[in-house]
């Protein structure tokens, strides 16, 4: 039987497409040293054990764990490095929370780094080994790696979104501008996030649909940035988390389902072969995650949520898959001001990955940015008092999903 | 035995390029080595001299401010450890190669080694605890490379 967990801090590094005052250990340094300054009660002697990771192939050593020992402070500790391609920095978090729910004798309180400095490397090849969705329907014509990218339009994850953008787009019938709403409102946002990247206080639905495509229906304007920036969250037990901060935080269920295997696709997955705008994933992860933490009517028992949307047709698609809205009724809710931070269900008012995307990191800072709006401590924080929110991740090709359910209460029942 | 047909090759291997930052501790650093000088920096806590400086003092979980803290240091030190290659890491086919003497180098004053080649010196020369000193580029640009490597004193 797990023990209960509690988030008690989140920290971030500063991101920007370039952090060249910075190696690797000092960026994610920064995130440490911020996370712990958001607990005043924790020095580094109450930390019992690490993880850490980020989106494997992109940083171009190996073992970053070791280089970074010293400057996460876990000399001597013990420490465990987790890659899971898009969702690594959810699936840190997660191993975050099973090193503390495992109960294990003197290891009680771990802290989860997650991070990617992408000035440094060619993203475009890392991605290439993952985030091709159509590389099980070349593979079946046995077209080589070498070859994908002279034979796609575009490389890299937006070779995965916009295909899922079209088929949903075609479901719900919207058009770009519903798309470029969701832009907008998440540069807003970003705008009033300290550590975020794209920051556009100003910027208008037309001026998003003015900019040129990269890759049908996304434009330039539409997608996310290639960020460098780290994240940290500390986890520990139930009964510790109160003397280290005024509201824990508590990690209610995890989950992390993909219906595919990373590259070649289960039963056929892939762009090619099924819908990608399907979310099997997303939707297995959450019926999981849900269950874990006792929630019946997630539309009416989640409060906030931060989901994992590089492209704003993908933040619409996760919001439904999610149980946050009903199938195709997402668009409206950006339209009326439903998911904007004054909403009754504010969504990514840290400006969500659209506006951040330092990789490794993306998957963590959603349930880290997801923890601080229950704690109060968000920096662009929503008006209304946050009781239960969720985290989500997403990678793989196409349907690998991670999920966090966090609230400011512990939920005992699902371990009876 | 029937002739096969080459449907599909894979061409090359992929290339990815890194370029690491190495961050302003190493940027002051590596200026220094330009003008032949080695600096390093001292933990706020402990005291002990980083060479190359360093940003976190991992035995005392202390940052130390990249405005203070500077140590000058003198381009003398200390063989801690060595060992002795005809193994060339770009040419692994060459297998009667000269041998190189490396060496693990404490310069005088810090608390941690670096590794380059010990020069001029005879495989049976060398000893831990010998003292030696830099043999500084001709031309030093800046980078790892202005250190050509270790003479005897
Ligand atoms: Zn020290």
């Amino acid at each position: 039987m797990g023990r209960q967990v509690a988030i008690v801090s989140a920290g971030f590094s500063e991101h920007a497409s370039k952090r060249s005052d910075v190696n690797m250990a000092e960026l994610v340094s920064e995130a440490v040293s911020d996370c712990l300054k958001n607990a005043p009660g924790v020095d580094f002697n109450d930390i019992d054990a690490y993880v850490n990771g980020n989106m494997p192939a992109f940083e171009g050593v190996n073992l970053p764990e070791l280089w970074m020992t010293d400057w996460m402070g876990a000399r001597n500790k013990p420490l465990l490095r987790v890659t899971t391609g898009g969702t690594t920095g959810g699936t840190v978090a997660i191993s975050g929370y099973y090193t503390v729910a495992a109960g294990l004798p003197k290891i009680d309180t771990v802290l989860a780094v997650a991070f990617e400095q992408q000035s440094q490397g060619d993203t475009s090849v890392g991605l290439g080994s993952v985030a091709y969705g159509e590389i099980s329907v070349l593979n079946t014509m046995g077209i080589p790696y070498d070859q994908l990218s002279r034979l796609l339009s575009a490389g890299a994850a937006i070779g995965v979104a916009a295909y899922q953008a079209t088929n949903y787009m075609s479901k719900t019938h919207i058009t770009e501008e519903d798309l470029a709403r969701v832009v907008v409102q998440n540069r807003h946002n970003a705008a009033k996030t300290w550590w975020s990247h794209l920051k556009m206080p100003d910027i208008t639905v037309e001026e998003v649909l003015d900019t040129p495509y990269i890759s049908y229906p996304l434009r330039y304007g539409m997608v996310c940035p290639a960020s460098d920036g780290a994240c940290a969250m500390l986890f520990t037990i139930e009964e510790k988390a109160k003397d280290m901060c005024d509201i824990p935080v508590y990690v209610n269920g995890v989950a992390s389902v993909a219906n595919e295997s990373a590259v070649l696709g289960y039963d056929g997955s892939g762009t090619g072969q099924i819908d990608p705008s399907e979310q099997l994933g997303a939707m297995k992860s959450s019926e999981l995650a849900y269950y874990q933490a006792g929630i019946s009517f997630p539309r009416k028992e989640i409060d906030y949520a931060e989901v994992y949307s590089p492209f704003p047709n993908q933040e619409l698609m996760w919001v439904e898959k999610l149980g946050l809205f009903e199938e195709t009724t997402a668009p409206k809710m950006y339209e009326t001001g439903v998911t904007s931070l004054k909403g009754e269900l504010p969504i990514n008012c840290s400006g969500g990955v659209n506006s951040t995307n330092a990789i490794g990191a993306s998957a963590m800072e959603r349930p880290a940015e997801a923890a601080l709006q229950i704690m109060g401590k968000a920096d662009n924080q929503v008006p209304k008092t946050v009781h239960t929110s969720i985290g989500h991740g997403w990678g793989g090709s196409l349907n690998l999903c991670t999920l966090m359910v966090m609230s400011d209460e512990p939920q005992r029942k699902w371990r009876r | 035995m029937s002739e096969d047909k080459v449907i599909v090759a894979n061409r090359g291997l992929v290339r990815a390029d890194f370029n690491f930052w190495v961050g302003r501790y190493l940027d002051k650093f590596y200026d220094n080595l330009e003008n032949k000088k080695v600096i390093g920096n001292k933990c706020t806590k402990c005291g002990a001299v980083f060479v190359p400086p360093r940003k976190v003092c991992g035995e005392c979980n202390v940052v130390i401010p990249l405005e203070e803290n500077w140590v000058d240091l003198p381009d003398t030190g200390t063989v801690v450890n060595y060992t002795i290659t005809p193994y060339r890491i770009n040419d692994r086919t060459l297998r009667k190669a000269k041998n190189l003497l490396l060496g693990m180098v404490q310069i005088d004053g810090s608390n941690t080694s670096i590794v380059y080649r010990l020069l001029d010196l005879e495989p049976s020369e060398v000893k831990i605890g010998m003292k030696v000193k830099i043999d500084w580029a001709e031309k030093p640009k800046g980078d790892p490379s202005d250190i050509k490597g270790f003479v005897k004193v």
